[in-house]
């Protein structure tokens, strides 16, 4: 088991050596995208919405942006990006010729996925402290915990998808059809409470609403315990089974 | 020692049988040949060998060791030229390397000694820090070369490893396998390169449609399957039973008619009396025996 896991971590290694080559080229597009958001709907939008549960719209939005963030870069990186790794750059190829197996390969993208998740999640809640939408507090640290899990959930989306498609175009539909919608109806712009029972039940398919849910109630600092562990339960059983489906997939993908 | 032992190999895809009951033994320091035409079963069976294709059913052992059971260990001791370069191509020349040497479990220290001197021979010393990008095929293909070289391997496997390449590196790379070979490295070869089985293979065996047709060393297949001599001659109706009449073979192909003799001397003498003026007079080789076993050339154009 040691064994495995050192070698999964190379992979991860590998990641990481080649990310930090251009590395605030890759951070920036993650960070900037919610900044820019939370400067048109948090700002702008404010003149118009009235506070939500007491708090300011940019209060309000600041803790689903940051977890949706480590959504993005999940999926981002298991679906483009191990594409490319995968079916054109083939290094996978030459990977498996050395003492790695399959097995190691998910593993080492789904580390990788996780800590990325983990580091954006905790990275944006920080830039929104340091602009003083959201108050500085250890729950913070929490973030690391929330974006890791968010970040396997949709991390194994892109796996699965980059294994079902036919060409690397059709991510587009994948990202139509699943991740914007995430986006959009995860309570991270408008809270899931005031719609219609059926809009709120549903929400609980969506692993981002499960994450936005404890990013909130952790930098909001209320958090309910009881309610906090159900919504950490419900994503993490979802992520196991999602990085299940993409560990089957991904070990026929490299073995034939 | 026997290096790799294959027992009754069978692969299926769905229906489609792409190996069909392959057996072959490999000792240690041997130069083995895989030959076949384009979908033989020959990159199927090499994927066996390091773990990336599933055998339907038979056994492979290398070094006692089953690839789908203990992998992890067989590939330790494996370096793999693979078909495609497969390089990273988001590092450079020496991440590469560095990298490839800690997946193969190389102490850092040494890994760093043994690439700038793999570079060194393989002349690539001056790329060390250029995008996998900027090099031509040649460079990369003797990159791959240095990448399956790193961690010292028991057996080298070769998966088409000149495919492409101008004379210059393919002398380069033949005169790395046999210092290899002399080291007591197990080699391990495919290739559509006739010349290069010949030149660098101990033993070999042809396959076809998943299929063993015939194994041995170079020599005895020629033996084996054709005349010491052939000319090669303009198709000419009525030739071959006047040859055979006069106890020589004739058999032809796409480009060809060809006149088989077993000493130059009586070929030569032969095509005089018989007034034929011959394209070419020369000892039969590899090829010959891989077109006359496989007969795709002359069963697919007929």
């Amino acid at each position: 088991m040691s064994e495995t896991l050192k070698l999964s971590w190379l992979i991860t290694v590998r990641h990481w050596r080649v990310y930090r080559k251009y590395i605030w080229s890759n951070i920036l597009p993650t960070v900037i995208e919610p900044c820019f958001f939370m400067l048109s709907l948090g700002l702008g939008m404010s003149a118009f919405v009235s506070e939500i549960d007491g708090k300011s719209y940019a209060t309000f939005m600041g803790p689903g942006l940051a977890v949706s963030a480590a959504m993005f870069t999940a999926f981002f990186e298991c679906s483009y990006g191990f594409y490319v790794r995968l079916k054109m750059d083939g290094i996978y190829k030459a990977l498996l010729t050395t003492p790695i197996s399959p097995r190691e390969v998910v593993f080492g993208e789904l580390i990788w996925v996780s800590l990325k998740g983990a580091c954006m999640a905790t990275g944006v809640s920080l830039i929104f402290i340091l602009f003083g939408f959201i108050p500085l507090s250890w729950n913070l640290l929490g973030l690391f915990g929330v974006g890791a899990l968010v970040g396997l959930a949709c991390g194994a989306i892109g796996l699965i998808s980059a294994t079902m498609i036919k060409n690397i175009s059709q991510f587009q539909t994948v990202y139509a059809l699943i991740i914007s919608p995430l986006f959009f109806f995860s309570g991270n712009l408008f809270p899931v409470e005031r719609m219609p029972t059926w809009f709120q039940v549903g929400a609980h398919i969506s692993p981002l609403y499960h994450g936005v849910k404890m990013g909130q109630m952790l930098l909001w600092q209320n958090v309910d315990v009881s309610v906090f562990f159900l919504h950490a339960g419900e994503l993490t059983v979802m992520a196991v089974v999602f990085c299940w489906i993409a560990g089957v997939n991904v070990q026929k993908s490299l073995q034939s | 020692m026997q290096a790799l032992v294959c027992q009754n190999v069978k692969k299926n895809f769905k229906s489609f049988h792409a190996l069909k009951g392959v057996s072959f033994t490999v000792q240690e320091g041997e130069c083995f040949g895989l030959l076949g035409p384009n979908g033989a079963g020959k990159s199927t069976l090499i994927g066996m060998l390091y773990g990336v294709v599933k055998r339907s059913s038979g056994s492979i052992e290398i070094f006692g060791k089953d690839p789908a059971l203990q992998g992890r260990d067989v590939r330790a001791r494996l370096g793999v030229v693979t078909q495609d370069d497969n390089l990273d191509n988001a590092m450079t020349v020496i991440e590469n390397m560095t990298m490839y040497a800690r997946y193969m479990g190389i102490p850092s220290a040494e890994c760093l000694e043994r690439v700038t001197e793999l570079l060194e021979f393989m002349h690539l010393d001056h790329k060390k820090n250029a995008v996998i990008e900027s090099l031509s095929g040649g460079m990369k293909r003797r990159l791959v070369f240095v990448r399956a070289l790193i961690a010292r391997p028991q057996i080298l496997i070769l998966d088409e490893p000149t495919t492409g390449l101008d004379p210059a590196v393919r002398q380069l790379l033949w005169d790395k396998i046999n210092e290899l070979k002399k080291q007591g490295t197990t080699v391990i070869l495919t290739t559509h390169y006739m010349d290069e089985a010949e030149r660098l293979c101990d033993r070999l065996v042809i396959m076809d449609e998943g299929e063993i047709r015939s194994q041995g060393s170079p020599k005895n297949l020629i033996q084996q399957h054709c005349p010491a001599f052939v000319a090669g001659v303009t198709k000419t109706p009525g030739l071959g039973e006047s040859m055979e009449r006069l106890g020589f073979s004739y058999y032809e192909d796409k480009l060809h008619g060809y006149i088989g003799g077993s000493s130059l001397r009586e070929l030569s003498e032969c095509l005089t009396t018989s007034n034929i003026v011959p394209q070419f007079l020369r000892p039969s080789n590899l090829e010959d025996v891989f077109l006359k076993i496989t007969g795709r050339e002359l069963a697919d154009h007929e």
